[in-house]
């Protein structure tokens, strides 16, 4: 199993995108998932979903660079969402408090229905 | 005065500013906002104070390495031009920097306070932002501790749950990762003297023999390439059982050593693994357990079969027996003949017990059934037995057995021992002894076996058995031995072969008084009635 992260963003409307990673959240994963978010937002983006289905790890530092990315997009009257996360994400996330922050969905057609994020 | 408002205004943006930012942003409020329009901001760089920020006209070294007093104005800072107004920038743990502040132009005592006023504010703003920082800092450690635990505990109830070790190495190994901020990480399992790669994450770390051997012994995890590579060895009941790796802890700057934290979460790990490995162990023994049981059902049914089903109707030779398997499966073996009015009686008892002895009695069991079918006297059958169990039994295999023909027609018996124990024939009211007069079958190749004969009118009963019974054991460790045996069937003489075979079998018992019964027990009783 790899180590580095790989992500896909695709755009939907006007102010939405979708991330999709793949690998592990970490530093390295982070950091690039925060600078094509910061990206987005700096290009009018409101909301960002992290699609994380095939995402197994995060680490504490990818949690911190989650909660930064959050907050920045709150400054910016953004809100940032999750989808398709495992079980074991699932809980840390809500044991890390980013549930308090975003909203985390089952499936992405429910987040894509909700935040309204049609193509 | 009239600019205080937008002074403290653009010192909030401090708020929300990376540390980064702190200088300029300070500089800018103070230069902007006061008569002051040239100026320097020094913060703190670890033991020392490093320039932030400074106006074009401001000459200032990029580092001061100084005591700052927590008044202002009564010391001195090596910058040009000298200073109108040095201001300490403190939070509430510590001087975090200093602002110099100059002008052109001509500054009232208003002017010096209204930028004493802003200093105070800033310090409250930065007190404020530290405040937050550390308390944002505290609450996700405090998160990152439950974070460990609840980790921790669902490992332990993933290990109650289920005994699929491919799932578990899984888990614990992404866990892991997660929590001791690794990069990477591998999971070696002992493979003999040398531990064989099982899961790893990222590329896993070379484990060559001499890291194996160190690991063997190590009771302790051992530290590699300066703190950046941990393994340790998964402890099982009495020798190491595995490895488990962790390689490259991250920081936000890059790669660490392993701190005391990750260390103590990593050799939780590795119990974790060794606790869900022994499971998986204990749990294949049960079902190499429970197979084998299978298998000692399915011997033991078929020597069920082997051993006579009836015991032979013949008016005016009533006959008794009587078995019991000291395991699942035994190795003695009875059978019965009837020829032209002759009976045959068959007890033997093969070496070993359990699975290898059952074996050798379906062999003997098929070859006497063969040999029998011929007409052939005992001495031959024994002789022809001894080739066939010689050839075809393992090495160290043989067998012990008497075969007893009575002939009331001749009021004879015939009889061949091999290797078994003194048998008894009562006549006329005495005891006699068939003794062995041979090598048991199997031993070697070439023995040979002569019918012996003896006088039995009637009246007489023959009483054949094995040593399960003579040698069965009371708790102390004592045998009930020949004398016992023989006192019993003296008190029993007159009996019928159902009673002799009924009160033998009890006299053991009683003499065992529940010592654990370590051989197959077989007793044969005939009579001849009429």
């Amino acid at each position: 199993m790899t180590d580095e992260l790989r992500l896909a963003v695709e755009r939907r409307g006007p102010d939405g995108a979708i991330l999709h990673t793949k690998g592990y959240i970490n530093n390295v994963g982070g950091e690039e998932i925060a600078t094509r978010a910061y990206e987005l937002l700096d290009a009018g983006c409101k909301t960002l979903l992290l699609d994380l289905r095939e995402t197994k790890i995060v680490n504490s530092i990818g949690i911190s660079i989650l909660i930064e990315i959050i907050e920045k997009a709150m400054e910016r009257n953004g809100r940032v969402a999750f989808c398709c996360l495992t079980p074991v994400i699932f809980k840390t996330f809500h044991i890390m408090g980013l549930a308090n922050y975003a909203k985390i969905f089952d499936s992405e057609e429910n987040a894509i229905a909700e935040l309204g994020l049609a193509a | 005065m009239l600019r205080l408002s937008s002074l403290i205004a653009d010192l909030q943006h401090l708020e929300r500013a990376a540390q980064a930012a702190h200088g300029p942003l300070i500089l800018d409020a103070f230069t902007r906002n006061t008569r002051f329009e040239i100026g320097a901001v020094y913060l703190r760089d670890g033991n020392g104070f490093r320039l932030a920020a400074k106006s074009d006209q401001c000459s200032a070294p990029d580092l001061l390495q100084i005591e700052i007093p927590l008044d202002a104005g009564d010391f001195q800072l090596p910058v040009l031009p000298t200073p109108l107004l040095i201001l300490p920038i403190r939070t509430h743990r510590e001087a975090a920097g200093v602002l110099t502040l100059y002008s052109a132009g001509q500054v009232s005592e208003d002017d010096l306070q209204l930028a004493r006023v802003a200093a105070s504010y800033l310090n409250a703003l930065l007190t404020n932002q530290r405040l937050v920082h550390e308390m944002r800092e505290g609450d996700f450690q405090l998160k990152s501790r439950l974070w460990e635990l609840e980790s921790l505990y669902d490992i332990g109830l993933s290990i109650a749950a289920t005994l699929n070790v491919d799932e578990l190495a899984d888990e614990v190994l992404f866990r892991m990762i997660s929590l001791t901020n690794a990069r990477r990480a591998a999971l070696f399992l002992r493979d003999g003297e040398q531990f064989k790669l099982y899961r790893s994450f990222g590329d896993p770390p070379p484990l060559d023999d001499a890291l194996a051997a160190r690991l063997m012994s190590s009771p302790d995890a051992v530290t590699l390439d300066d703190g950046l590579l941990v393994m340790l060895p998964i402890k099982g009941n009495n020798a190491t059982i595995g490895v488990l790796a962790a390689a490259d802890r991250e920081t936000r700057e890059g790669v660490g050593k392993f701190e005391e934290n990750e260390m103590r979460l990593l050799s939780l790990f590795a119990n974790q693994v060794a606790i869900a490995l022994e499971n998986a162990r204990l749990h294949r023994d049960a079902l190499e357990k429970q197979a084998m049981q299978r298998e000692l059902d399915l011997a033991a049914t078929i020597q069920r079969d082997i051993l006579p089903k009836a015991i032979p109707s013949i008016d005016g030779l009533p006959i008794a027996a009587f078995s019991k398997s000291a395991r699942q499966v035994g190795g003695d073996y009875h059978a019965f003949f009837e020829r032209d009015g002759v009976v045959t009686m068959l007890v033997a008892d093969v070496s070993g017990k359990s699975m290898p002895a059952a074996l050798l009695v379906s062999a003997l069991h098929a070859a006497v059934q063969l040999l029998f079918a011929e007409d052939r006297e005992l001495g031959d059958i024994a002789t022809e037995l001894n080739k066939h169990i010689h050839r075809w039994s393992a090495e160290n295999k043989f067998v012990t057995l008497v075969m007893v023909s009575i002939d009331r027609e001749q009021e004879t018996i015939e009889f061949v021992n091999a290797g078994h124990n003194p048998q008894y024939i009562f006549t006329d009211g005495e005891m006699e002894t068939l003794k062995s007069h041979g090598l048991p079958v199997g031993i070697l190749p070439n023995s040979r076996y002569m019918t012996q004969r003896r006088r039995f009118p009637k009246g007489s009963f023959a009483v054949l058995y094995s040593d399960g019974i003579t040698e069965a054991e009371n708790v102390a460790g004592e045998e009930l031995e020949n004398d016992r045996l023989e006192a019993v069937l003296r008190e029993h003489i007159d009996a019928s072969p159902d009673v002799i075979c009924d009160r033998i079998a009890v006299a053991v018992e009683e003499f065992a008084a529940g010592a654990p019964q370590k051989d197959d027990q077989t007793i044969v009783v005939a009579r001849f009635v009429s």
